[in-house]
Formats: C-alpha cells, structure tokens, sequence
C-alpha cells in the first residue's frame, strides 16, 4: 500500500514538474529568435561541409591509385601525377579548416591528417627497421608518421627535389600503406557527417530543437563564424606570420611540396565557401543573414575575402623564397587576411550575437 | 544559503509528501510571481568566471581567450596556444624535438580535447607501497610514478593498462534502472618485470579552462573552508593536501590533479610535459625515463626553456570560463534548489571570490561560481584507487569543479566523466559517489524521476 502511495505521490510530482516546462516557455528570453538561421545551418551542413568531406575522400581515393601506380611503374610522370594527386587531396582538406569543429576535432581525427611536424628521426627508423608496412601498422602509428606531411616529405624529400630514382622499395611501400591509412580516416570523417553515416550534421541543421547538441540556432551559427575567424587568424597570425616574422622556413607548414600559397587561398576559400554558401551547390550561406542586416557589410566581406586570395596569389615565386626575397609582398597578404579576420570578428560576429 | 534536508530523509514517505506538497505550492504559480522557486534564480551566476566569462555554447566554450585580457596578456595566451597545440616529435629534430622516449601523448591538446576533457584513460600513475622523500608517491623502481605506454621507434612502452568494463545493474527507490560500468585495470606487456605490490591509478585529462581563477584563491579561504576532522558535525570531512612545491621546495597546499596534488600550475604543466610526453623542463629537468635502461641519454635537458613552460601554464590560467545557460528555466531552478538541499553543494561549492593573481589582474578580485571546494573528501571504496598521493588516502579525490560540464557534448564530443572515465553521463557520476557523498547519492537516489531529471538539467545548464 505504501509502495503504491509513493508511486503515485511521485508520478504527481513528475507530472507537476513537466508541466511548467511546455507552459513558460514564451517567458525564456533565451528561447527568442528573432532570425530563422535553419536554412542557412541546414544548407552549410549538409552541402558546404559534409559535400567537402565527401570530396577529401574522393580525392584521397584517388591518391591511393596514384602512389600504387608509381610503385608500379617508377617514371618521372607518374611521380608528377602522384604529387597531383596529393594537392588535389590537399585543397578539399584545406577548404575544410574553417570549419574544424565536431568529428575533426573531438574524434581525435585532425592528428591523423594532419600533424605537423613530421616525426623524421622515427621516419627513417621504420623505413630502416624490417616492419611490415601495412596500412594497420601505419594506422597504429602516431599523427606525425602519417597523413599529409608524411606523405609530402616522402613526395618531395626534405628539400622538394626528390626524383624518382631516389625511391626505395621501403619508401614506395610506406606511401602506399599511408595513403590508405589516410584514406580511410577522410572515409571515417565524411561518415561522421554523412547522413547515411553517423550524420553529425543534423546537430548542426537541428540546432535548438529538443535533444540537439547546440542549444539554439546562434549557438550553431557562432560555431559557423567562429571556424571561418579561427582560420582566418591561423592563416594571418600563424602560417604567414611565424615564418615571415622570424624568417624561418622550418615553420612552413607545406614547404616540401612548396604548396603554401595553395593552402592559403584554400583556407580563404573555406571562409568564402562557408559565407557564401556554395560548394558544388549553391545555397544559403552566412551572407543571407549578412545581406539582410547590411548590405554594405555584406559587400566588404566579399571584397576582402576576395582580396585576401588574390594578394596570396600575387605573392611572387614560392612562399618559401618570397619571405626572403619580396616580404612586402608577404606582409600586405597577410594584412589582407587580418582585415578579414577583423570584419569578420568586430562586425559580422556581433550581427549574430545580438539575436 | 543551505538547506539541510538530510535529517528528514530517513524517513522517507515524509520526505516525498513534504516534497510533494512543496512543489505543488512551487508550481501553481511558477510561471508569474512564485517567489519560492524564483529566489533559486540569480542573474549574477551567469558570470560563472567573473570578467573571464565567455558567453557561447559553442564547441569553443573551453578554449578561448578570457574576454577581459589585456593585449600582453592577450599576445602571451596565443603564445601559450600554440605550445597547449605543439606536437613533439623524436629528437634530434629541428621543430618540438625530445618527445619521450617513453610518454603517454605528443602534445598536451591530445588528451585535453578542446582544452577539454578526455573521454578514455590516458595517464597511469603507479607507486609502491612508502614514500618519497617529501612524503608523495613512492616511484616503482624500473618505471617511475607513472606507466608510458607509448615510446618513440625502438624503445619498449613501459607496459600497456588493459581495461575491461563490467556493466552492473540497479533499480532507484521507485523501481527505475539504472547501470554503471565498473572498470577493472590489469597491467600487462611491461618491459621488464612490475615489483610486486605496484598500485596503479588511471586517470583522464580534465578540463583545463578556469585554473588561473582557482589558483588565485587564497590560501587562507581554502584552510578555513576544510574540516578535516569533521568539527560541524556534517558527516563530511573536507581536507586540505600538502604537496612538495619544486620551485620553492616547501610543502605547499596542493590545488590541481584528480587528487590535487599539484601545488600550481607551473608544476602541473611541467609535471605533464615531463610525465606524459617525455620533454624535460627547467621545473623538471631529468627525464621520466631516467636511469632505466632505455633512457635516451642525450644530454639535450631541458628540451623545453622556461618561456615556453611559462606561456603554457599561462594559457591554462587565463582561458575563459564558459557562462551558464537557461538558469531560469523553471526545471534548472528546481534542480539547482535540490542540488543545495540534497548536499550537493556541501563539497560542490557554489562560489569564491579570488584573491590577487600575481601579474594577472585580470583575475584577481573575482567572484566565481565553480562548484568545487578545492578539498579533498573520502568518496567511498566504489571510487577509490587504493593509491595514496601526499596526504589524500586511497579513497580520497579533491571535489572537481561543475562550471561548464553541461558543455562536454557540445565542446568534446562526449559525455564521459569522473577521474577515469568511467560515468557514461552526469546521472551515472552521481552515482558512482560514495563515503562522504553517500548520504546525497542516498538522497538523489530517493527523488522522483522528474526530480533527478530537474537536477541533471541544473548541471546541464552549467
């Protein structure tokens, strides 16, 4: 009898307590949005972001044939296609940095990809030591013995001019086992956001409904800005900056395969895809929200954004030699960039916390 | 303001009538005027770090700049990024060479995702039986205070932790499951033989934001907040670790670690490079590896300088403390009202105000709202890892902090909790208290569903 009196003394409690839950919450200042950003949030997750991830791994696919043909058939133009194969494997990877929040980060992925530097001594030690180069051996290994620095200093050599008969059998086997391992990490991270995978992106696309992982859509939308600001800064403050400010070539980040100016323009082009909206498809993107607040702050983000990636390109020879030979060249790049990172922090940032 | 409730709890139908009648008057009213539940409402815990308050729900929450640092202290903390996000590599090398040649990560941000928490073990301490000369830990001869299970290409791990879950299964009061997972750790694969009697403790990377704030409070409202021989009569003994201070070389209060037995955060942030990636320091300038047969012998120590230590431990004292979020939701409320009344915050100290952080006065003088009590209590044989550390027992943990543990999903991708890793969410961290916290697991265990669930959502605001 007891029993059945706490029962229901209980369920009475429960259905009290539930009850304010649906009744106050026109009263939940937090609740209030005065922007639908769902279109926006579902357009950049399920387009922009996880279409980036699905071409990583399309092109790291690709890169796999490429290092398996060279071993194959060692010439100077299967080398060249191989090292293609890894820009091209590079650029979907570096439009995918202004959005390096969720799986990439919290799945330990990113170190797989792309730790920096690369573990040379240990390199050479497995190179030298009688280990099966499998893709599970490499799979075991920690970050700076594989992903894409690995795979360019084996590429390129520490100097970039590496020819084809320079290769040993060990090297051609550990590239060939390292792509793979590469492979199917950008084949765990495009799964990760794929709906049909673990689809991390309706986090993003659902954000503020019940159970979801951000507790409104500003949340979600502030994580969207604050990857493109994120990059921004990296690319102006730390990959420019640290080789420029102390003239240091080892701080390059991808200067084996002198691919630095690449990156870079990549990196813009993550902030342009994401505020854009457009990847392969064009949609809703960060400038929707922008245009319909102020469209002059709207034209100013194009512009420098726009800027920033041609100020990079006009960036004479290779970065490399040009933070020797035409750093004026390097520092109005990199001031280009910081002035996208300043809108984007000061005036576009604010627009969205204000909601 | 507490509320001791506790006394009433053995008996048990009262306790849920009284309960019951009290939400009843709560609620009737709780939408407009009630000022019963709305006096749990204060706008101020919002600013849970003070003016180092960030308020975002983003997967940033963790890792960013407190808002109120001055451009040095600004430039400094992005310095000290860096280095939280440096990866070492096998020396020589001409970038973040000296890593191991026996360590547990390859840089600081690996274990503390997002300067987060991590969501598996990562460190293992081991110690025989004794102490050392200062009274901590006694290494295990042939291994040190702590099991590497990694090493650089040619050198042994010193041996692997092999964990294994044994889900246990349970009923509340009113008849709901529950489960919890009860890890057992076993040693295996070492390099040469363990000495008998090694005890191990299995740790994972706590959440590394807000620790200026901690270490700024004073000494002096540590020692008077501990009650180590249970004066008041509350069943709950608070009490303060003395730890060896290196830089000093005094006995000092311990503040950091699961067990805080860490005296700063300059040491604690050496103690981790040193312990945990093998890279020597000016605090600790000897390899973990030393005088085993498989130390590197280079010569190369300190492999790190004193800046790079110091902007390092800079970054971890001047990281912002994420805000609380829907503190006025009426369940947030009400969960916040149980969590005082059950005895939570008993140990779980709602608020301090900091004292002088020298050179930082972005954090002196601050009220903060991070839920620890900064001591260490008994949390009972379920918990316990039967390793002394200083003056904590085997079942002894210093109270962690509540601040921002709403923002683990969102922020690390994962809900796993306690020192290591065990809790599948806040529910089963609850649970898993004992000793001291017996009496307040007793009591949450006795709540309605509604009500456990109104104090999961007041943490989850956190």
């Amino acid at each position: 009898m007891v029993n059945t009196q706490k029962i229901l003394l209980s369920s009475l409690i429960l259905s009290i307590t539930l009850l304010p839950l649906s009744s106050c919450k026109e009263d939940d200042p937090t609740d209030i949005e005065t922007y639908d950003f769902q279109p926006i949030l579902n357009h950049l997750a399920q387009h922009v972001i996880t279409e980036t991830y699905v071409d990583l791994h399309a092109k790291s696919i690709s890169l796999v044939s490429a290092v398996t043909t060279l071993q194959t058939s060692p010439t100077a133009i299967n080398l060249e296609a191989a090292r293609q194969a890894w820009r091209d494997t590079r650029k979907p990877w570096e439009q995918s940095e202004g959005f390096l929040f969720g799986p990439v980060s919290t799945k330990g992925i990113d170190p797989s990809i792309d730790s920096w530097p690369v573990n040379v001594v240990d390199l050479e030690a497995v190179l030298g030591s009688g280990a099966v180069l499998s893709k599970e051996y490499i799979d075991g290994l920690e970050g700076t013995l594989k992903g894409f620095h690995t795979i360019e200093f084996l590429l390129w050599g520490e100097d970039g001019e590496k020819t084809v008969d320079l290769f040993t059998a060990r090297e051609f086997e550990y590239l060939i086992a390292t792509c793979q391992s590469l492979e199917s990490n950008t084949n765990e991270l495009q799964n990760s956001w794929n709906v049909s995978g673990e689809n991390f992106q309706s986090e993003i696309a659902e954000a503020g409904e019940d159970g979801s992982m951000y507790v409104s859509q500003k949340s979600a939308m502030q994580e969207i800005i604050n990857g493109m600001i994120g990059i921004a800064d990296e690319v102006a403050n730390g990959k420019i900056y640290d080789p420029l400010s102390q003239l240091d070539v080892t701080l390059e980040e991808s200067r084996f395969s002198a691919n630095s100016k690449a990156d870079f323009i990549d990196n813009i082009r993550s902030i342009q895809n994401l505020y854009a909206g457009l990847y392969m498809i064009s949609g809703d993107g960060v400038t929707t929200f922008i245009v319909s607040e102020n469209s002059e702050l709207n034209a100013l983000v194009e512009a420098q954004m726009q800027n920033a990636i041609d100020l990079i390109d006009a960036i004479p020879g290779t970065f490399t030699e040009a933070i020797f030979e035409n750093p004026d060249a390097v520092t109005a790049a990199q001031e280009s960039v910081r002035q996208l990172q300043e809108t984007l922090q000061s005036q576009v940032k604010p627009l969205i916390d204000a909601i | 303001m507490r509320f001791n409730f506790i006394t009433i709890i053995a008996k048990r139908s009262m306790l849920i009538l009284s309960m019951s009648m009290l939400l009843l008057c709560m609620f009737i009213y709780s939408c407009t005027t009630d000022p019963e539940i709305t006096n749990w409402y204060n706008e101020d815990e919002y600013a849970a770090g003070g003016a180092t308050t960030l308020y975002e729900a983003t997967s940033g929450a963790f890792s960013t700049p407190a808002p109120n640092l001055s451009a040095t202290a600004f430039e400094k903390h992005m310095a000290g990024d860096v280095s939280f996000e440096s990866i070492f590599v096998t020396a020589p090398a001409t970038n973040n060479a000296g890593l191991g040649p026996i360590f547990n990560d390859v840089s600081c941000v690996r274990c503390h995702t997002l300067d987060g928490r991590g969501d598996k073990p990562s460190v293992f301490r081991v110690s025989i039986p004794g102490t050392d000369a200062h009274g901590g830990p006694n290494p295990a001869p042939g291994f040190g205070g702590q099991l590497q299970d990694k090493a650089v290409f040619g050198v042994l791990p010193e041996g692997k932790v092999d964990i294994n879950y044994v889900e246990e299964f349970y009923k509340y009061p009113d008849g709901s499951n529950y489960s919890l997972l009860r890890p057992v750790y076993a040693i295996s694969d070492t390099y040469i033989s363990l000495p008998p009697g090694t005890m191990l403790s299995v740790r994972a990377a706590p959440p590394v934001f807000g620790l200026g704030l901690l270490e700024a409070i004073t000494e002096a409202d540590i020692l008077a907040a501990a009650d180590e021989f249970d004066l008041n009569g509350d069943g709950i003994s608070g009490k303060v670790n003395y730890v060896w201070d290196v830089v000093s070389a005094t006995a000092k209060i311990g503040r950091f670690g699961w067990k805080a037995n860490q005296p700063h955060l300059d040491q604690q942030t050496a103690g981790a490079f040193s312990g945990d990636m093998g890279i020597t320091s000016t605090l600790f300038p000897t390899e973990s590896a030393y005088g085993q047969i498989q130390d590197d012998g280079m010569g190369d120590d300190p492999e790190i300088d004193f800046e790079f230590l110091d902007i390092t431990s800079f970054y971890t004292k001047t990281l912002a403390v994420p805000a609380p979020r829907g503190l006025e939701k009426p369940n947030v409320m009400l969960g916040k009202q149980l969590f005082f009344e059950i005895g939570c915050e008993n140990c779980h100290r709602q608020k301090w105000t900091t004292g002088i952080a020298t050179g930082i006065p972005e954090l002196s003088n601050q009220t903060i709202y991070p839920y620890t009590d900064m001591l260490l209590h008994d949390m009972g044989p379920g918990l316990a890892d039967n390793r002394p550390d200083y003056l904590a027992s085997g079942s002894e943990w210093k109270t962690r902090p509540l601040w921002g543990i709403g923002l683990t999903a969102v922020a690390n991708g994962h809900t796993r909790f306690l020192h290591d890793a065990r809790a599948r969410n806040l529910e089963e961290a609850i649970l898993w208290h004992g000793g001291e916290a017996e009496k307040a697991t007793t009591a949450f265990k006795n709540l309605s569903a509604g009500e456990r669930a109104a104090l999961i959502a007041f943490l989850e605001a956190l």
